[in-house]
Parts: structure tokens; C-alpha cells; sequence
């Protein structure tokens, strides 16, 4: 397997809808498979030919296969960029850049690691839940969205955790709240928890808010809006919370420094 | 000329030796270490660091950057580590390199650029210094000396008191006549002229109505660019008598060859390398087939061959 960033041509394997406006997209990478770990993601450019959309698109690798050669991708289609993507057929050709970013760290053996997901932030923390029950660990994944059908189905989400606690805005579906009410039930019953967050930038706020309170360690992985992904052109910054030693410090960019940050490393 | 005919790529501008007429951008490559991965950058002419300034900066507030039609607007802010930062920190990585390093630099002051340039000539190894009189996302200095033709030539006639290295101005396209300023610098003293540097832009979040930069406003770089930046490079190239290093939008063989027969002796790559890596490497190989298939012996014979 490889183990360097690259830029990778790979081919439409599969591709369906699997929740409201939810896709779920394998690509095939010819010769290697890109050994993306759990909080990684990859720049996918939809279209070669044309220059509108023109950058390439951060999505977080949800799924690896260890055998073949394919890996997936889990999007909502948003805009201009995810719409072209949803034009993409078996076969195609598509440009994939990556893996790019740090993963998640690894969970201390006696934890218990809780997942919190919402929306497009819940693809990273299907590959991570399915690489830590891989290790033999048994994570708790709760997962928010608007309404049910905006709801990933249970067989994407069962296999990165035997615990899958769902809450909805509107109550069509589990818990009729946020799903931070669910994590904090979730930290009351666990002796050793450690969060690991990726979601809207409200939600894991917070989830961060909510884990500095408890003093339980929080890891989030931050969506922000990106260009090149490889950290040349540091557009994708958050700012830190510690006193930087120069004001170049100041700004941390997302796809090198991070995308996976302590929740107390980040203003909110 | 059959294919196995070496085809000579090389050039030389304003005195630096390039093994190739492609160079990464100012702000498009860092400093060369995060691009290594994904391109040998020993494969291009030369590489412009992000632009240096005398004290750290910490660039705008997010966001910094937003899609637009063919290209992107950016309003970073020139976020970079000052130049002592970068003399401890980036500079050990570029002197190992086998391409040619062009060091950029801005300043808020006139004087402050004479002081960078000592320090950066003292160096030893650095192939030219390129002078961003053009940034539009800073407050103090950046497009306020480039907009202005007296303005831009004290910046330059003052660096060049401080170097004998090859001086570069990179021009704003955000100006009434981009030649007025070309002829200032080059009166000053300046070894060569690249241009475009990018073009002031806004775009809207219609839910928000606010403006979607933090900036309000950025520049405009990528494909939707190019034929403004054509533009002026032909309006230049008649201006002037210097060496051009041509850039806006360039993202593939054809266009850097639409520069480089419109006059500009080098090209540079930028907004294209976020989007493709490799694609300034892509651009030399392009080059050299393509020469190889016009019977072109030397790249530099087709510079400045545009028929009126
Ligand atoms: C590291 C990383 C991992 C990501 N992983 C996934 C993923 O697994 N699945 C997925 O569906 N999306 C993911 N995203 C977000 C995805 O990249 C954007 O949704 C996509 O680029 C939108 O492009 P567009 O042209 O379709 O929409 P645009 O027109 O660019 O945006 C449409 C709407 O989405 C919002 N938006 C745009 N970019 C982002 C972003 N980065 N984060 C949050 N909101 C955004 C915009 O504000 C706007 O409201 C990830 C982003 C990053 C940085
Ligand atoms: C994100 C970004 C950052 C940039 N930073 C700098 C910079 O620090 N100094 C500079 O002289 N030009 C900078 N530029 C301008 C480019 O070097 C170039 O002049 C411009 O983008 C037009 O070329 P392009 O369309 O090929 O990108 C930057 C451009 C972008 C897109
Ligand atoms: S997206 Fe370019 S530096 Fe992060």
C-alpha cells in the first residue's frame, strides 16, 4: 500500500443516493490504494474539462477497503461543486489528491471513545468508529440532523458503532433535540470518555463548550472552506486560541495543521 | 525534427539562468516544502516565495477565499512569517534546491525595502528579488506604491541601491495604464517586470447580504484572468524594454505559449498549481512536445514572435 500523497487518477465505481440529497460515491484507484487513515480526507475535482466549478472539493474519506483498491466518499449535495460531482457515472474518470490532513489520534486503551456527527460531518467518524471497533474498541456514535429523511440509513452507520444514538431538529426521528443533549447524558454514564466531533461549526462549538466544561478531552475535525488542500496557499485558516509567539501563529491552516484539532486549541 | 531531438528549454532573464521559462507564482507555492510531494520542483525554471514582509504578519480574518467563475478571489492578507522568520525557518529548505529561488518582497515603508533587500543579498544562493508593489489585500503598502508610478519607482530605485541582484517589480492590473507604472520602474532600475498580479474582485452571499470575504474585498486570479493579463502583457511589451514575466490564469501549455509568443520571456504559474500540483511541471513537458512537433530547436526563438 502506499503510503504517500498523491495525485491519483481514479475510476466512478460506485454511485447512489442513500438519504435526501445524501450520496455515497466508491472510487477505484488504478495500481494503490490511497491508505487514508480515520480524519483524512481527499480533493476531488469533479470535472477535468471544464473551469467552472474550478477548485477542487475537500471530502473526508468515509470508507477503505483494505483489499481492493476503492475507497468512499459520502456527500450532500450543496452547491455547485457536489452538484457536478452527482453527475458523475459508474466509470467515469476522476481526479483525486490525497490523502491530505492528520488523522484523529489514537484513543487511549481504557477510554471510551464518543462519536458526535452532524450533517456532512459525519462521514470521517463512519471510517473512524469502523477503524476503532477494528481494534477491538466499542465507540458510541451520536449523529444529528435536521429531520429524518436527512438521516444517513442505519447499515452506513452500524458498522462504526453498536451504540448508534440518532437526534432530529424536528423529532421525526429519535431524539427530538440537539445532539449535544445526547452527549451530555452520554458523559454522565462513562467513566473515561474522549469526544471526537466533526459537524456544522454551531454544533461542534458546542461540543467543545460542553467537553471544556466536563474536562473531557475533545477532538474536532473543522470543514473549512478550502483551495489547494496541500497548505500553499493559506486560505483555510481558524484561529488559535493560545497566545501565539508571532503574529504568523495567529491563523492556523486547516488542511496541514489540521483538519483535526484538541476542541481548546480553536476560538469558536 | 524527430522526437528524439533534444529540444532546448533554457533561458536566460535579467540575468538568472533558468533551465525552463516556467516558474511557480508568488503566493501559489509557499516555500516550496509543501509542494514537494506532488511536484519535483527541481522540474521548473524557478520557484517566488510567498511574499515576505519586515515583521511577521497574520493576514486577514476568514474567510480568505471564495469560488467565482473560472477562478477564485483571495484575501490572505500576506500572512507569512517576516523576514527574519523566514531566513531561520524557510530558507535553510530553499537553498538546498536544485531550481532558482526568487525571494518576494513588500514593505510598509520605501526604506524598509532597501533594509529586506541588504539582508536577503546577504544570503548568498537567492536568484533575484522580486518586488510586490501590487498586493491589494494590505493597508500600507502593497498596490498604494504600485498604483502610483512615482511611488513604485522609489520602492524600486531603493532596492536597487541595496543589491546587485536581478530586481523584478510585479505589477498591478489595477490601474488606468499599467504601462505608465511599467516605464516608472523600469527607469528606476528594475531588471525585469511581471505581471499580472491580481485584479480587485468581490462576491456576495445573497442569504447573509453580506459580503462573503472577511476583507470585503480580494483578488481575482485563475482562468476568468488570463486575457486581461494578455492584455497588458502586449500593451507592456511595446512599452517597455525589458524582460516580462508573464502571468494571470496560466493552466496549461496553450496558454503559457499564448504568453510567451505575446512577448513575456518567462511565465509564471499560480492559482493553476491548487487545483493540479504537478501542473506547472505538466506545462514544461507541454513545452517540449510541442516545440518537438512545430521543429522548434530552441523555446526562446518563439518569445515576442506575435504577428501585428
Ligand atoms: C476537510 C473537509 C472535509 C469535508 N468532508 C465532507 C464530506 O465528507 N462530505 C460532504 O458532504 N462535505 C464535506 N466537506 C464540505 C465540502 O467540501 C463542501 O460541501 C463542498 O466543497 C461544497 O462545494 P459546492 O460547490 O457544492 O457548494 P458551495 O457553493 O461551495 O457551498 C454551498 C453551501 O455549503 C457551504 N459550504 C461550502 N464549503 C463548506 C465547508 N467546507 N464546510 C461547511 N460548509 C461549506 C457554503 O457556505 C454554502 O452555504 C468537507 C470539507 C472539508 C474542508
Ligand atoms: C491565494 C493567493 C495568494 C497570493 N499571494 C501573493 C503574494 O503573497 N505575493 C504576490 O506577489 N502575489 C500573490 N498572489 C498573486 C499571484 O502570484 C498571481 O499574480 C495571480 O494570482 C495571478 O496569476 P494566476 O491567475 O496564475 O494565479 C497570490 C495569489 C493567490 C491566488
Ligand atoms: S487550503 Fe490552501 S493552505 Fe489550506
Amino acid at each position: 500500500m502506499e503510503e504517500t500523497t498523491k495525485d491519483l487518477e481514479g475510476v466512478v465505481f460506485s454511485h447512489e443516493e442513500v438519504a435526501d440529497g445524501f450520496r455515497f460515491l466508491q472510487i477505484r484507484i488504478d495500481g494503490h490504494l490511497p491508505c487514508a487513515r480515520p480524519g483524512q480526507f481527499v480533493q476531488i475535482r469533479p470535472s477535468r474539462t471544464t473551469t467552472t466549478p474550478f477548485l477542487r472539493m475537500p471530502l473526508s474519506v468515509s470508507h477503505v477497503d483494505r483489499v481492493g483498491s476503492t475507497f468512499g466518499v459520502l456527500y450532500d449535495v450543496v452547491g455547485p461543486k457536489t452538484r457536478a460531482l452527482s453527475d458523475m457515472n459508474e466509470g467515469d474518470r476522476i481526479d483525486c489528491l490525497g490523502p491530505l490532513g492528520n488523522p484523529f489520534p489514537d484513543v487511549p486503551d481504557d477510554a471510551r471513545p464518543v462519536l458526535v456527527g452532524g450533517g456532512i460531518g459525519v462521514p470521517p467518524l463512519l471510517h473512524l468508529g469502523t477503524h476503532l471497533r477494528s481494534t477491538g474498541m466499542d465507540p458510541i456514535l451520536i449523529v444529528g440532523a435536521r429531520t429524518a429523511g436527512k438521516h444517513l440509513p442505519l447499515e452506513l452507520l452500524s458498522p462504526a458503532s453498536e451504540h448508534v444514538r440518532l437526534a432530529t431538529d424536528d423529532g421525526s426521528l429519535g431524539h427530538h433535540g440537539f445532539v449535544t443533549d445526547l452527549l451530555a447524558q452520554a458523559l454522565k454514564e462513562e467513566d473515561k470518555p474522549v469526544v471526537y466531533t466533526c459537524g456544522p461549526h454551531p454544533m461542534m462549538a458546542a461540543v467543545a463548550s460542553a467537553t471544556e466544561s466536563a474536562d473531557v478531552r475533545c477532538y474536532s475535525s473543522l470543514e473549512e472552506y478550502m483551495a489547494c488542500g496541500f497548505g500553499v496557499c493559506v486560505g483555510c485558516v481558524v484561529e488559535r486560541r493560545t497566545q501565539a509567539n508571532s503574529p504568523y501563529d495567529q491563523f492556523t491552516r486547516v488542511c496541514v495543521d489540521g483538519p483535526v484539532y484538541d476542541a481548546t486549541e480553536i476560538v469558536w | 525534427m524527430s522526437d528524439a531531438q533534444q529540444v532546448d528549454l533554457s533561458t536566460r532573464v535579467a540575468g538568472i539562468d533558468l533551465a525552463n521559462p516556467v516558474l511557480l507564482a508568488s503566493g501559489t507555492c509557499g516555500y516550496g516544502e509543501e509542494l514537494e510531494p506532488f511536484l519535483r520542483l527541481a522540474e521548473v525554471g524557478g520557484i517566488i516565495t510567498k511574499t515576505i514582509t519586515p515583521e511577521p504578519r497574520s493576514g486577514n480574518r476568514p474567510p480568505r477565499i471564495v469560488e467565482t467563475p473560472s477562478g477564485m478571489l483571495n484575501a490572505i492578507g500576506l500572512q507569512n512569517p517576516g523576514l527574519e522568520g523566514f531566513v531561520e525557518h524557510k530558507w535553510p529548505f530553499l537553498s538546498t534546491l536544485e531550481t532558482k529561488v526568487i525571494v518576494n518582497i513588500a514593505a510598509p515603508t520605501v526604506e524598509q525595502h532597501g533594509e529586506m533587500t541588504a539582508r536577503i543579498d546577504a544570503l548568498g544562493g537567492v536568484a533575484g528579488i522580486e518586488v510586490n508593489i501590487s498586493c491589494p489585500n494590505i493597508r500600507e503598502g502593497g498596490v498604494l506604491f504600485g498604483c502610483n508610478p512615482r511611488a513604485s519607482a522609489d520602492v524600486i530605485s531603493t532596492v536597487r541601491r541595496h543589491t546587485k541582484l536581478p530586481v523584478i517589480a510585479k505589477l498591478t492590473p489595477n490601474v488606468t495604464d499599467i504601462t505608465e507604472i511599467a516605464r516608472s520602474v523600469v527607469d528606476a532600475g528594475a531588471d525585469a517586470v511581471s505581471l499580472i498580479n491580481t485584479l480587485v474582485g468581490m462576491a456576495v452571499d445573497i442569504e447573509a447580504r453580506r459580503p462573503i470575504l472577511g476583507n470585503v474585498t480580494g483578488g481575482l486570479s485563475g482562468p476568468a484572468i488570463k486575457p486581461v493579463a494578455l492584455a497588458m502583457l502586449w500593451k507592456v511589451r511595446q512599452a517597455v524594454d525589458v524582460p516580462l514575466l508573464g502571468l494571470g490564469g496560466i493552466s496549461s501549455t496553450q496558454d503559457a505559449l499564448e504568453f510567451l509568443i505575446t512577448g513575456a520571456s518567462a511565465i509564471q504559474v499560480g492559482t493553476a498549481t491548487f487545483v493540479k500540483p504537478g501542473a506547472a511541471a505538466d506545462i514544461v513537458a507541454g513545452l517540449g512536445d510541442y516545440c518537438r512537433k512545430a521543429g522548434i530547436a530552441r523555446l526562446d526563438d518563439l518569445v515576442g514572435s506575435l504577428k501585428s
